[in-house]
């Protein structure tokens, strides 16, 4: 397995021949190749089938008629729909806002000098490279209804009598969820912020020190200004991997207790994959789907603006 | 094996369809007519072929991919290569003895035959996605009701099953249930996890009792006594788990007299007074501590772990749990002394079991139809099944007459209760026959929840009505 | 003792932001956070190296404290290495990975580049479309998916993952470098261009070496989404030693309903922690402030 992929050996072949590209039009075009390649042979057609099922009332193995929107209004009265949409929204806004903060503040202490630095910074990014399912299933153990060392904890340190059946209430379920997934989540935006903070030059803190600017002032006119395009990507992608996280929730509820711990994801995948109505399922998938197009089409255009 | 192409958006063949969402006829299979044509105009002229080429003294040599005329017995090809796709079985040996007969049988017919395991869970999303890929493993084993799910993906079986019938005697009604789809056998019956009670002897006698419950009355009275004597409790799950949960409630459920849906499968019949008894029965229960509340969220392993660090006293379950005690020599044998079985509770009027099934279906797109009917009755020999039935100690029970016992069971006589709740057994969706709605019923727990619903809020009219809402839009669809 | 301190880091050139000069001032705002998140962040791996040595009947007991262990073994960790194919599976997620994260960073410096830096017609749309995609879950996604390779007939094939994992990871890794390319001011490729280089020179001397803590941020993170996907690796793959870490382990350790939590841990722990210490190298290399330097001069 070479690591110099057909495509990188092209770009490189392009490099002598690169004046007759200057106009930005087709090295625009050019660089874009690699990605758009892979993307349409892989993507293109499972993305429009995707959205073809949502809107057809398709079975596992037998497609169906497209009905338009009619999975949609179907699912409107379906309580458990209903459910794990408010879920759903609840679970990515609460844990984004914790992400957020959290690993603002990681990134600004991973800055700094400290004993047993590397091991810190090797151990706080433990949570996001153990493969999800891994660790889910250990916080699953950690919260087991029988065997919960959490439960153990709380009661030997007097807390409470009984523990709490963490996983076999509502709001405790949900609770564990969105701590496993702050907890799993942080890091990722602790090290793009980290990364973002390194690309700052130092002269403007020191410029800014010079003014006598306190360390407050310096974060709030010097590193949040500058971090911006990267704060908008990073926010942007993790609360879209957050409304379509599918293994925190399946592994560790699956929906339970009765159902009241279904995301949409999970939801659409126990009626489309496991139940066989695939166009219902599809459409569950997708329901934020023009939601989130506007927001990233918002993105983009912030993006791409001119400085 | 060609599939036609998806085109999203085209036209479907057949018209007479209005596109509101509630016309769930599937008038598009994926097959073209014209392959389904073909194939079932030369199972037709097979069928007919077949007494002639019987009486004629010729098996019918297979070439690849053509079905054998009814009647011969399909044979290996030399040279093929087959995939069988399961589940991971509890018990280790079974496992291993279905990879040796695999062995013994491509040794001795020139063939490659691989066994795949995965875990339960995760069976289904890969038999949906070879389903919809129209390429995987040639057999699959298929749970419960997944035959009539993926109907357009398995073959005609029926060939198999008929000579199974003729050597073997009569299917087990549920097996028989889930493998015929619009009368044709779309898998062949292989086995079933039966679910029996399994109890902790010594606690059982500390309590007071004299023999273990025969009826869920019964049962009530027992953890009442249980817990006056601050004994650990009986515990069942209420959560979404896979096998233990649905094992547990369609029983009550049927037992009370309780229907999900009439028998045509067009009419939701769960509100009824019957449904209501149950669920009381539930929440009395549950309420007053006689069943373990702490149950909610209980997956699979966990009514295992429970019983093997002492926390319970009984528990429905697979063999497993008395497997691990007993015969695992790796580490417990805490309680292998004082655990026995029980077979499954009942009420004054009925005795209902819902047990795990399993049946292999031999898919479309084989290239290698005939050898992979082949393998199966090869493990559905006698000889073989057995010996997988005595290796799986007790775990899996046989869905055909002559092989509802194994020496095992002869041997060690508390595993009797497992061999005893199959001939009870039913479906999920029963009395209606298994369809895509009652898979679908399954799948998102509704019976399950209703009652775990029931119990935490003590509302059982509320609890009908929600699930009666859902299964109303699972079943009754504008036919 | 603490001015020293803080005149060598300053002296370091990185970009450290001082919280404080003092001790006490550190206590508060460094030590004590720092020692707040490593404390939360590690509790479960030491839960789950605790458990992956504790023996089966210790684990189910209920009566000790599961906090500590009497009498650790490591028959775990043997069981894993010698009864599965633990060792095939930690290399073909490795191979997976490290194939799918190249492919991807490629594909994305260069989309990404020139969707943050060049101006042309139907830029903002191609890119719009590009993430668009990446609404469409997995979950939904991976059945058409497994049409596709089948007619490709990659199934139980390396390359149907690793063709199929920069999906969902170019579109993330283009955005993110978009981001870090949008940081870097314009003025220094324009410098460049003015000084006569072409564009490809001016992103490739220039603006690259600027972005690499972005760049490696990006290529930890695709490694990491790689490592740990699931659904597609489950489907794909069904030699038993085909399979990535994740799927593997899942799979064979869990056997109808009882979970070999003991293993479990041990498969999770040893499936994350080279992994970690891969990373904390990179991260010391971003973090030492090269690209700070490099500004400055």
């Amino acid at each position: 397995m070479a690591t110099v992929t057909p495509r990188a050996a092209l770009t490189r072949l392009a490099g002598p021949r690169v004046r007759l590209f200057e106009r930005e039009t087709h090295l625009g075009y050019l660089l874009l190749i690699p990605a758009l390649l892979l993307l349409l042979v892989f993507v293109a057609y499972p993305f429009f089938f995707g959205i073809w099922l949502s809107l057809s009332n398709s079975q596992i193995g037998q497609n169906g008629h497209f009905i338009g929107l009619g999975n949609f209004q179907f699912e409107r009265s379906d309580t458990v729909f209903i459910g794990a949409f408010m879920n759903t929204v609840s679970y990515t806004a609460i844990t984004t806002v914790f992400k957020l903060g959290l690993g603002m503040i990681m990134a600004l202490l991973l800055n700094q000098v400290f004993p047993a630095q590397r091991f810190v910074r090797a151990a706080l990014l433990l949570p996001w490279i153990i493969p999800s399912v891994l660790s889910t299933l250990a916080w699953r153990w950690m919260f087991d209804p029988t065997f919960s060392v959490v439960n153990w904890v709380v009661i030997h340190s007097h807390f409470s009598a009984t523990g709490v059946d963490w996983l076999g209430k509502t709001t405790s379920a949900l609770a564990a969820l969105m701590i496993v997934n702050v907890w799993r989540g942080t890091p990722f935006y602790g090290i793009a912020f980290l990364a973002g903070l390194q690309t700052i030059p130092v002269d403007l803190y020191e410029a800014a020190r010079v003014d006598g600017a306190s360390r407050l002032q310096q974060f709030r006119v010097i590193t949040l200004p500058m971090l911006r395009p990267v704060l908008l990507v990073v926010l942007l992608l993790s609360t879209i991997l957050t409304f379509a996280d599918f293994t925190l929730p399946y592994v560790l509820t699956n929906g339970a207790p009765f159902n009241s711990t279904q995301v949409l994801s999970t939801w659409a995948f126990q009626t489309g994959v496991n139940g066989g109505y695939i166009g219902i399922g599809a459409s569950i998938s997708l329901v934020l789907f023009p939601l989130l197009t506007v927001i990233v089409a918002g993105v983009m255009l912030t993006l791409r603006r001119p400085e | 094996m060609a599939e036609s192409e998806v085109e999203p958006g085209k036209a479907p063949r057949e018209a007479g369809f209005t596109g509101t969402p509630e016309a769930w006829r599937i008038t598009d299979p994926r097959w073209s007519r014209r392959d389904f044509l073909r194939t079932s105009s030369l199972a037709a002229a097979g069928l007919a072929a077949g007494p002639l080429l019987a009486a004629c003294g010729g098996s019918g040599s297979s070439t690849a991919a053509s079905p054998a005329p009814a009647g011969a017995i399909p044979k290996p090809r030399p040279g093929a290569k087959i995939q069988l796709l399961q589940w991971n079985s509890f018990v280790p040996a079974a496992d291993e003895e279905i990879r040796r007969q695999a062995k013994a049988f491509s040794d001795a017919n020139n063939v490659e035959v691989t066994i795949q395991t995965v875990t339960g869970d995760q069976l289904q999303p890969k038999t949906a996605a070879a389903v919809e890929a129209g390429s995987g493993p040639d057999i699959i084993q298929m749970q419960y009701g997944w035959p009539h799910l993926y109907d357009t993906a398995c073959l005609d079986v029926g060939d198999v099953v008929a000579i199974l019938k003729d050597k073997l005697g009569a299917i087990n009604q549920v097996n028989d249930a889930f493998c015929k789809v619009n009368g044709k056998y779309l898998a062949v019956p292989y086995a079933q996890v039966p679910n029996a009670w399994t109890y902790r002897t010594d606690l059982w006698q500390q309590a007071g009792f004299t023999s273990f419950f025969k009826t869920w009355d019964e049962l009530a009275a027992d953890g009442k006594q249980l817990k006056s004597k601050n004994l650990p409790p009986i515990a069942v799950s209420l959560g979404h788990a896979y096998g233990d949960a649905i094992t547990m409630w369609y029983p009550v459920l049927w037992d009370f007299g309780g229907r999900e849906v009439s028998s045509d499968g067009k009419h939701v019949t769960i509100s009824s007074k019957e449904t209501e008894s149950a669920l009381k029965w539930a929440i009395d229960t549950w309420k007053n501590g006689y069943i373990s509340q702490n149950t909610l969220s209980w997956l699979d392993p966990d009514n295992n772990q429970a019983y093997h660090s002492g926390l319970i006293t009984a528990t429905l379950n697979g063999a497993s749990i008395y497997i691990k005690e007993v015969y695992t020599t790796a580490t417990n044998h805490k309680f292998a002394a004082v655990s026995d079985n029980a077979d499954q509770a009942k009420s004054a009027t009925s005795a209902a079991t819902l047990n795990l099934i399993f049946n292999h279906a031999v898919m479309k797109w084989t290239q290698e139809a005939d050898t992979a009917k082949a393998f199966i009755l090869y493990l559905m020999d006698q000889a073989n099944y057995t010996s997988w039935l005595n290796a799986s100690v007790g775990y899996n029970g046989g869905p055909f007459k002559a092989l509802s016992t194994a020496d095992i069971f002869q041997k060690d006589t508390k595993l009797k209760p497992f061999l005893d709740v199959i001939g009870q057994g039913r479906w999920p969706g029963w009395p209606a026959q298994p369809s895509k709605a009652t898979a679908q019923s399954q799948v998102q727990f509704v019976i399950v929840d209703m009652f775990a619903k029931a119990v935490t809020s003590g509302d059982a009219k509320g609890a009908i009505a929600d699930a009666e809402q859902k299964l109303k839009r699972i079943y009754e669809l504008p036919s | 003792m603490a001015a020293v301190t803080s005149v060598r880091a300053g002296r370091v050139g990185a970009t450290k932001h001082e919280i404080g000069d003092r001790f006490r001032g550190r206590l508060f705002r460094v030590y004590i956070p720092v020692a707040l998140f490593t404390f939360i962040t590690l509790f479960p791996f030491y839960w789950m190296a605790i458990t992956s040595i504790k023996s089966n009947s210790e684990l189910l007991d209920h009566t000790k404290n599961p906090l500590f262990v009497l009498q650790p073994n490591l028959q775990n960790y043997r069981d894993l290495f010698f009864k599965t194919n633990f060792f095939h599976w930690m290399v073909n997620s490795a191979v997976v990975a490290f194939a799918s994260t190249t492919i991807s960073l490629v594909s994305s410096i260069l989309a990404g580049y020139s969707l943050a830096r060049l101006r042309y017609r139907g830029a903002t749309a191609i890119g719009w479309g590009v993430f668009v995609t990446y609404l469409v879950p997995p979950t939904l996604l991976f059945l058409p998916m497994a049409f596709i390779i089948a007619q490709l007939h990659l199934f139980n094939n390396y390359w149907a993952l690793i063709l199929t994992y920069p999906t969902f990871l170019i579109p993330f890794c283009t955005w993110l470098l978009m981001g870090y390319f949008r940081g870097i001011p314009r003025e220094l490729e324009e410098a460049a261009l003015v000084d006569g280089a072409s564009r490809i020179q001016a992103m490739v001397r220039i603006v690259v070496p600027l972005a690499l803590p972005g760049i490696l941020s990006a290529g930890m993170f695709a490694f990491t989404l790689s490592w740990g996907e699931f659904l597609y690796a489950l489907v794909f793959m069904s030699d038993t030693t085909l399979k990535t870490v994740p799927v593997g382990v899942v799979n064979e350790l869990i056997k109808g309903d009882e979970f070999f939590w003991g293993e479990l841990m041990a498969a999770a722990l040893l499936g994350s922690v080279p992994v970690a210490l891969l990373y904390s190298f990179f991260v010391d290399y971003f973090v030492a402030g090269m690209t700070a330097g490099a500004v400055k001069g």
